[in-house]
This record gives structure tokens, sequence and C-alpha cells, in this order.
């Protein structure tokens, strides 16, 4: 019910706009009484109900305690807590589980990020550098593939990486399997999980989920660089340029100092956005390799159904990228402040 | 020699996102019911399936559809007045609505879907679209946010003093010069939350309970008995409308001063 009040204040919120617009002398009127505090006190109540009440939910919800065979009730119980850290037997025994699935979320994290920038940082530079109708071109291909939902990236990725049409067929076909096991490369591959005694395999793997991970940050990356590189003054770059410096100096010295903070706060959105990965680790990721939100997925509607303590691991997650996200605005600061 | 080294990393770049895009798309022309590539036995019968025959996935379709543009209404709707009042007045409060409007986008999206998934269950609506559409408003209000913002930023200040001087008041000047200026980027951001609610995937997942299905949830649902290529169709479908959305975006507004380009920088 409470949404339908949102909804209906919203479309009040509406009307007042438009009366503001269409209704000269007697909008005024209305305005003088107070239409904008109206519509922006309707506007911050129905914020605070879909935009922040989940967020303190989450953390109330984390504090609960589970009934065996029922459901749960409100607490102030922190051994959720305990347990993402440290296991359910604490302090007689400690088990490293969720630790571990907090680790595998971060490794991942990380690694897919640092990936995609190395990648999109080149490009985005190039990209810069064109004219602005090829710029806008780029950048439709860039959006229309930063708008496919993970499902369709996994999907593409997993027909590549299939082992009946993928590249392990390809390596196969084109003889370099063989080649493989010749050279007792295969046997490497098979330490590293990533072949079996006949062919290579990529699913299930590390390197197929972080694969897939910077795929899906790439074009996101490229988005959040275009800005400051493309910003970036040009008779600054020409300058060094007449002065005799080559293409790698002014890079070093020109370009990368400009833009290294915007870099690392590219790199910490991209690595928070990763954190929260779930179709890519389901599906490339074997189960002893998977991630907090798999096993948040688990706790809140899956197989395990403890509400609360997925509200925990949520909030372990919600807090590791809170950390990084003060990070970034903190790096944003410390640039606006050297912009002056 | 420069050139030829840039142009070959960026269509390198180019191919190696399209790849998986392409195979999927050319996977939808499979004869069985596997995904093989390359396409076996090519048809067109799985479109027919897609948009005639499994009443299953028009629905799905539907879903998407009324979440999308609902959910991207709601945002301009809500994002509009922050905006203008951030804009216009720079309050404390102004401010602080900016950060709570755009705060959902900045999380993990399973984060936020966890939240939503309780907030709807204790006040009710849970698994019911309505909520849906709420939930992908809240989650992607930040688009329009930022556009409409940029577009506010981008009206000339001279038009504002002379409309003031001949005498009009701020509904006049609202209505005649901020809105027209500022539309293209209103429709920006309508746009952005209307691909993106599109391709969405975990928080609705979460609100859905399982009690509707969007095309994304249908394949995610679907994949128990692996992919097959009915779903490629839809993964078309959806890049055909990213495109086209995308492409009318780029020739109505400006797409690279929305992405943060330099604005008196035209051509270089």
């Amino acid at each position: 019910m409470s949404d339908l009040a949102a909804a209906s204040s919203l479309v009040h919120a509406r009307d007042g706009t438009r009366l503001k617009g269409q209704e000269g002398p007697r909008a005024d009127a209305v305005q003088s009484i107070g239409a904008r505090p109206i519509i922006m006190t309707v506007i911050a109540a129905f914020l605070v109900f879909v935009f922040l009440a989940p967020i303190l939910l989450v953390i109330a919800v984390s504090f609960g305690e589970k009934i065996e065979g029922a459901s749960w009730v409100w607490a102030f119980d922190p051994s959720n807590y305990a347990r993402v850290f440290v296991g359910i037997g604490w302090p007689d025994q400690i088990t490293l589980l969720y630790a571990y699935k907090l680790g595998y979320t971060l490794a991942y994290a990380v690694l897919g990020s640092l990936i995609a920038i190395a990648f999109a940082f080149p490009f985005t530079y190039f990209l810069s550098q064109c004219s602005r109708p090829a710029q806008a071109a780029w950048l439709v291909f860039i959006l229309a593939s930063l708008s496919m939902s993970e499902v369709f990236i996994v999907m593409g990725w997993d027909i590549m990486l299939s082992n009946r049409s993928g590249l392990p067929a390809l390596f196969k076909a084109t003889g370099v399997t063989a080649w493989l096991k010749d050279t007792g490369w295969l046997a490497v591959l098979k330490d590293w999980g990533l072949a079996n005694p006949r062919n290579v395999k990529f699913k299930t793997s590390q390197l197929a989920t972080v694969l897939t991970m910077a795929y899906l940050v790439w074009p996101y990356a490229v988005i959040l660089l275009y800005a400051p590189l493309s910003r970036i003054d040009r008779s600054m770059i020409e300058a060094a340029r007449t002065m005799g410096a080559g293409s790698f100096t002014v890079m070093r010295t020109v370009v990368v100092p400009v833009v290294r903070i915007p870099v690392m706060g590219t790199l910490l959105l991209l690595f928070v956005y990763l954190l929260g990965a779930y179709v890519t680790v389901t599906y490339f990721a074997e189960p002893a390799h998977q991630t907090l939100p798999v096993s948040i997925y688990e706790a809140i509607r899956g197989a395990t159904l403890n509400a609360p303590f997925g509200a925990a691991q949520a909030v372990v997650l919600l807090s590791t990228a809170g950390v990084f996200i003060l990070a970034s605005l903190w790096l944003g600061r410390l640039a606006e402040n050297r912009g002056r | 020699m420069k050139a030829t080294f840039k142009n070959g990393f960026m269509l390198l770049c180019a191919a190696y996102i399209s790849l998986p895009i392409v195979i999927v798309c050319l996977s939808a022309l499979n004869g069985g019911r596997s995904m093989l590539f390359p396409p076996k036995d090519p048809t067109f019968a799985r479109f027919y399936e897609f948009f005639v025959s499994e009443p299953v996935w028009l629905r799905s379709m539907e879903n998407s559809i009324i979440v999308a543009l609902a959910s991207a209404t709601l945002a301009v709707l809500i994002t509009w007045p922050i905006a203008y009042d951030q804009w216009k007045r720079n309050t404390a409060f102004s401010k602080a609505l900016t950060g709570l409007a755009g705060l959902p986008f900045a999380l993990p999206p399973i984060v936020f879907g966890v939240g939503l998934s309780f907030l709807w269950t204790f006040a009710g609506g849970l698994g019911n679209i309505f909520t849906g559409i709420l939930s992908h408003t809240a989650l992607l209000a930040a688009l329009p946010l930022v556009t409409i913002s940029i577009g506010l930023q981008s009206i000339d200040r001279f038009h504002l003093d002379a409309a003031q001087t001949m005498g009009a008041d701020e509904p006049t000047i609202l209505r005649t010069i901020i809105l027209p200026q500022t539309l293209s980027y209103t429709l920006s951001g309508f746009f952005f939350v209307v691909v993106l609610s599109f391709h969405e995937f975990i928080v609705i997942f979460f609100v859905s309970a399982s009690a509707y299905s969007t095309v994304t949830l249908q394949i995610f649902n679907s994949l128990r008995n692996g992919f097959t290529p009915t779903m490629a169709v839809g993964a078309i479908t959806f890049l055909l409308v990213s495109i086209v959305v995308f492409s009318a975006v780029a020739r109505y507004g400006d797409l690279p001063r929305l992405l943060g380009a330099d604005p008196a920088r035209k051509d270089n």
C-alpha cells in the first residue's frame, strides 16, 4: 500500500510542476504558498523510502537471528559477522570458508578491473584524438556493448569457451592441441586447471571468470576514462612534441600525470561494480572458487535460506565497496584541489 | 605507421568486444536445439518461436518493456525537480537529495537488490511488477540525474538574463527556455534508463521473487537446460534496441558532451 501512496504523491508532484509551467499568474500564487517545498518534500520522502531504506534494512536484518527450521527474528546479534570472518564454530574452531569467498570476490574484482583498464586506457586515448563524428560513432558502439546484459555476455563467452564448439574445438581442429601435447604444455595447463587429459578446457576456470569480468567492465572503463582523456589540453602535448619528445615520453610526462587520479577513480568504480558480479561467477567459477554474491543469493533466496546471514555478507560486501568509494571521492577531491 | 598502429589497436579492441556478441547473434540461426558455432542447418525458425509460437518469451518481453518504460518515466519525473533545484538554488538540502538519488547506482547492485527484496517483503508487493518498476527507478535514477544536470549547465546564461530583463517570471522561463533547451538531455537520460533496465538482471531477480520474468530473467531461469538458440533471438532484439536508441541519442543530442568531453572543442 505504501508504494501506492508514494506513487500517487509522485503524480501530484508532477501535476505541481506542470501547474508551475502552464498557468502563469495562478501558478505563481500556488508557488508562493509553497508548491516547491511540497514537491521537494514528497520527492525526499520517496528517496528515503525506496533509495535509502533498502540499504538501512540490509544493515538492520544482518543483526537478526535465524531460528532453526523457521524464519528469523529481529535481534542484536553480531554472530552473523563472526561467521563471515571466522566461521560458525568460533571461538572453538575457525572456518575460513566465507573469508575465502571474500578473498575470491576481491581477487576477481581487482584482476578484472586492472585488465579492463590496461586495455581501455590506450583505446580511449586514441578515441579522444579521433574527429568528433567518429567519436560519436565509437561511443554508440561502446554504449551498445556496455548495455549488454551480463546474461547475454556470459552466453557469448559460454559458446566461445565451450568444449564442443568453442576455442577447445578450434584448438583441436587446428592441431594446437596435438602440439601442446607433444611439447608437454598440456600437462602444465592441466596443473593450472585449464586442461583435461584430452584437450584444453576453459570452463570452469578462474581464467574464464576473470576474463569475462574484464570484458564486462571494459566498456565502462572507456566511458569513465573518456571525459578526463578528452579534456587533456592538446597544446601541452603539441608543445612537448615540438620540443622533441617522443610519443612514449609525452605519455609518461604529460598524459599520465594529468589523468593519474581519474584513472585511479575509474579503477575503483570498476572494482566496486565487479564485487557484485553474479552470473559470471555462477557460470564460470567452480563451486569451491565462488564468491560472496553467490552465497548471498543462496542465503536470501536459494538453498540455505538464512536472511540475516545473507544480509551480513551483503554488509561486508557493502563496507568493502564503501571504503573504496570513499577512497575514490577523496582522490577526486585531491584532483580538484590540485586543479586550482 | 603510428596511425596504423592506432587504428589497428582500436579495431582489435572492437573485434574483441564484438566477438561474443556476434557469436550469440549467429547462434540464433541454429537449426537444432543446441548452441553451436558455426551454426548448424541455419534457419530463421527461432525468430518465429521467440516472437510467435512460444508465448513465454512474448510475455517476458512485455514485462521487460513495461518495467523499462515505466521506470524510465518515473526516474525522469523524480530527478528533474532534484536536478533543477540543485542547479537553481544549490542548497544543502538539494545537495543531499542529489547524493541520495545517485547512491543506489554506486553500490554493488546485489546489495541494493537484497535490500529491496527486504523492503518489499515488509512493505508488501514483493513479486508485483509495480515494485519491480520502483526498484529499477531507484537503481537507475542516477543516469537522468546526470544528463539533466549537464543539460541545465549547458543553458546559455544570456538567454536567462534576457528573459528576466524582459519581465519573464520563473515559471515562464522554465517553460519557454529551460524545458526546451534541456529536452534532448532529458530524453537521453530517459533512454539510458530504458536500455539499462532492459538488460538489468540482479535487482529484478531479487524483487520479482519468480512471480514474473523479464527476458533476461527468463533466459537465466532457462539456463538449467542450457543456452538455446531461441534465447539468442532475445539477445539480438535487445542489442538492436540499444543500437537504435543510442544512435538516436547521438543523432539528436551531443553524445560526446553527454559523456563529459570538453564542450568548447568541437573538432580537432
